[in-house]
Formats: structure tokens, sequence, C-alpha cells
């Protein structure tokens, strides 16, 4: 079975509909979304209703949270005062302008999906919020794929895509433990294990509406479950018509600036690997 | 220099003045006593208990306390937790335990027990109730071993001190070694490899919670770990690892 999994739409419907036509022409049988459908971008309305018009089993990103339950990260959320200002405008717009169906359709997306061995999330199986960076620990990244006792983590929100593999994992332990019952005296026994663990895989399948590899294109990957192969995608599209549709629709100019880069710049968390206290 | 480590004394006086005199009448130069949190509990004179935290006698260490499963319950029902209603405490205990629990510690303690840390890391050191992740995170010898190296890489510590699941034990990592490969848009696979230097995670015990108190004593210079047995009315009694 061949799937497609795409995340981090941002409201760039043009992005969505070329990366839609890209996924038609690759043959694949099931499409699965990231979430954060909204947010940044100019047409959340369409994005939503195409999704949902597709019936795409699709999990709840940061951003649909926020727009369902408001604003209350803390300020780490944000590098600057100033990019503060602008994320706030945005979720602001964002809020106005979402249709109520397309809200509620937010607020009922799951966190998590499940297909076979496979398990999909917005950031990671922890929070929406946490980043699973290419470089991070090992041992973090693999503890992410077991937590969810799935063989292929699909994961979004830093908007560049990643396959990272891991192959068998070897430790050896030493337990002393100790056992005490009542008016006994403890007992205590110590034994040596060897761990090996399987095979995993993390894949990030990037952003269609507000890619951050340096380039504009939008990405996305596809799977296949027989071969476990993953194929990540670049699709090119007309981003200047929706850079001109933000600065149409007065969203922080910034955005379309950015888009037309793929690159995050100003807007960069200082710390990725920070995750709100809420 | 000996650190001695406790947890869940859940407001047993009774066994918390068996662990002083123990550690009291010990030849060791105890100079730390981390308290892991569940100072306080359901039953149990906590006022008292709390008062004698901080009557330091001659002999007895200094005292440091984090904040427990049972001290995080009482903060939410106070509307001071991270969230806002007590489902723990009433999933667990049932709706009554609410006002038992609300009952049990006078008000005025409630701000003290707040200011209690989270955590607390010394050296290369975590001591927390549950985890780095929480103080309701049960570690266990069960606990797969990933999750017990991601709860110590969170804080990036070799030793982690837990008494979440009041159990006593040393889980060691002798050896850990990981090869993973990362592919991205404009790089092909590239190998990584990760070894982990050895780490522990050691259960310190339970207090207060039967008629054994049972705690740990650490020798950070040496890395040395020590379960120590008291009951809580007759001679204590050690056993070394």
């Amino acid at each position: 079975m061949k799937i497609a999994v795409m995340s981090c739409i941002h409201g760039n419907y043009e992005a969505l509909n070329e990366v839609l036509c890209d996924i038609d022409a690759q043959q694949v049988e099931q499409i699965f979304c990231l979430g954060d459908l909204v947010g940044y971008g100019p047409h959340p309305n369409a994005v939503v209703e195409m999704i949902r018009s597709l019936d795409i089993p699709t999990v709840q990103g940061c951003w649909d949270e926020d727009i369902v339950d408001g604003l209350n990260a803390c300020e780490c959320s944000y590098p600057s005062l100033i990019a503060e200002r602008r994320g706030k405008a945005a979720h602001v717009w964002t809020d106005q302008a979402l249709h109520p169906e397309n809200r509620e359709f937010l607020a009922q997306l799951p966190l998590t999906l499940r297909h076979d061995n496979l398990c999909f999330v917005h950031g990671s199986p922890h929070n929406q919020h946490e980043y699973l960076m290419p470089e991070m620990d090992a041992f973090a990244a693999m503890e992410r794929v077991m937590a969810t006792e799935a063989d292929v983590l699909f994961c979004g929100h830093t908007h560049i895509p990643y396959v990272r593999q891991f192959d068998q994992g070897q430790f050896t332990v030493k337990v002393n433990s100790v056992t005490v019952k009542s008016n006994q005296k403890a007992k205590q026994k110590t034994i040596t294990q060897e761990f090996t663990t399987s095979l995993k895989k993390i894949v990030n399948a990037g952003s269609v509406g507000e890619p951050r590899h340096g380039r504009p294109n939008a990405t996305y990957v596809i799977y296949e479950t027989e071969t476990q192969n993953v194929t990540l995608r670049e699709v090119e599209y007309d981003y200047q018509k929706t850079c001109a549709a933000i600065i149409e629709k007065g969203l922080p100019e910034i955005f379309a600036w950015r888009l037309a880069r793929g690159w995050e710049y100003a807007e960069r968390a200082d710390d990725p690997s920070h995750i709100c206290e809420r | 220099m000996a650190w001695a480590i406790l947890s869940g004394i859940v407001g047993n006086l009774r066994a918390y003045e068996a662990v002083l005199a123990d550690v009291r009448q010990s030849r060791l130069a105890i100079d730390e006593m981390f308290i892991l949190g569940d100072v306080i509990g359901p039953q149990g004179d906590n006022a008292a208990l709390i008062k004698r935290l901080y009557q330091r006698r001659p002999g007895e260490p200094r005292v440091a306390v984090c904040q427990g499963w049972w001290e995080e319950q009482l903060l939410i029902l106070h509307g001071l937790g991270r969230t806002g209603e007590p489902t723990a405490l009433i999933e667990q205990y049932g709706a009554a335990m609410t006002k038992t629990l609300w009952d049990a510690v006078p008000r005025e303690l409630v701000r003290q027990i707040q200011s209690w840390e989270f955590g607390i890391f010394e050296l290369d050191c975590l001591l927390a109730h549950g985890s780095s992740l929480g103080v309701d995170d049960v570690l266990t010898p069960d606990t797969p071993v990933v999750t017990l190296v991601d709860r110590l890489q969170r804080m990036e510590a070799n030793y982690l001190f837990c008494g979440r699941s009041g159990l006593t034990f040393d889980y060691e990592i002798a050896m850990g070694q990981i090869q993973s490969t990362v592919q991205t848009l404009d790089q092909p696979a590239t190998n990584q490899s990760r070894e982990l230097p050895t780490k522990h995670i050691v259960g310190v015990g339970n207090v207060g919670g039967g008629e054994q108190a049972t705690y740990t004593l650490f020798y950070p210079e040496s890395g040395q770990i020590q379960f120590q047995q008291v009951a809580c009315q007759t001679s204590p009694k050690g056993f070394g690892r």
C-alpha cells in the first residue's frame, strides 16, 4: 500500500492544491495529514474545507489547537517581542476568519492516529508542541517512537522533511533490586540483562504551506508499507500567488517574505527542544 | 560525603523519626538529606511532620524537599496546581478523597509546600519524585530501558533518584549504543552512532507506607549506593549492595 503523509498546510491553498495533484500522479491509495491546517496563511477556510471534503484522516496540530482553545502558550514561543506581535496578529486574523463549522472540525481532531504499525502525530507523541529535530539525541528520539508502540512514527511541526532510521539499539543493564516484606529481612537480587530494540523509523513530512528547508517548494512524503521505502517529495507551486494573498489579507508581510525563501530567519525559535508549560 | 535520600513519608511522623534516628546513629558523615516528595498524605500528622522537617537537631543533616504526587494533588485542590481539576486524585481514590486531603493539611502550610522544588539537580544527579517528565511518572526495573534513558537524557543526568514506585532498586545501564541514519532532501543518508556512558536510575524506597521504612544512602564521590531498612519501632538494620 502506498500512502502519502502531509503536514503544516497553514492556510496555503495554492500549495495544497498542487500537492494533491502530485499525490494523484503518484497513485497513492491513502492520504494522512498531520495537522496545522491553519495559521500564517491567507486561506484557512479553503484548506479546512478541502481536507474535510476529501475525508483525509488528520491529527490536530498546535496551531489548530491554539485556534480552538485560545492562545495560552508562554512567551518562550517567540524569539522576540516583534515576532510575538506578528504571531499574535496572525492568530487573531485566523481566529476571526475561520468559519464556525471549520473551527468545530479542528476541535474534534484527534492528537494521534494509528494505522497498523504506523503512528501519526503533529509534533511528538508526548506533545503537539515538541519538535523532533533530525539531530535530536538518538536515545530520546527512539523513545518517542517506542512510546507509540509503532514501528514508524510520522511527524511534522519542524517544516523540514527527513527520514531517520534506527538500527538495532543494544543495552546491557544490571538491576540490583531489594524486596522488603513486613517484619522480614530485605531480600536482594542482582540480575544482568541484555536488550535489543527492533528497527524503527521517524519520518518527518515537512510542510506543504510554509516550508523551511531553504526553498519555497511544498514538501510531503510517500511511504510504501510493503517495502518501508520513504520518498521525500518536493513540489513547485505558484508561491507568489500565496504571498500576494498574505499581503492583500493584511497578514504580517514577513510571512510572505519568508514563504518566498522557504526559511524561518527572524521567526526561528531560540530553543526548539523547549516545550511550553501551559 | 554521603546523602540520605528518601520518599513517601505520607504524613507518617513516626517513620520519619525512625529514619532520622538511623541517620543520627550511623557513623557516616551524612551531610544532605533529600526528600523526594509525598511528604504529606491523606492520613497522618502532616502539620507536625512539616514542622519537624525544619527543626534540625544535632547530628542531623540539612534537608531539601521536592514535591510529590500528594503535594501536587493538594496544590490543585487549592487552585495552585498546573491543572485546574483534581482528575487524577478522583480517578484513583474517588471524589471523597478531595475533602480528606483538603482537611489533612492546614491551609497555612500550602504556600510552603508550593515553594518546594519540582526536582533537585545536584552534581550529575537528578532527584525527583517521579521523573524528569512529571511527579506521576512511575519508574521501576520493568520500565523499558529506552524510556529510562529518555528520563535521564531530558536533564542530561547520570543518576536519576526517584520515589514514585516506592521500590528500592538500582538500575544500572552499563552499556547502551544505537546506530541511526538521517536522510534529508539535500543530503543522502548519513550514519550516526551514539553511545551512552554508564547511567543509574535508583528507586529510593518508601518511608511511611508500611511497618518497614526504606531509604537510600548515596556516596557521590564513589558512586556507591546503599539501601537502608528501618523498622519503625525496633532497631534499624542496613544492607548494602
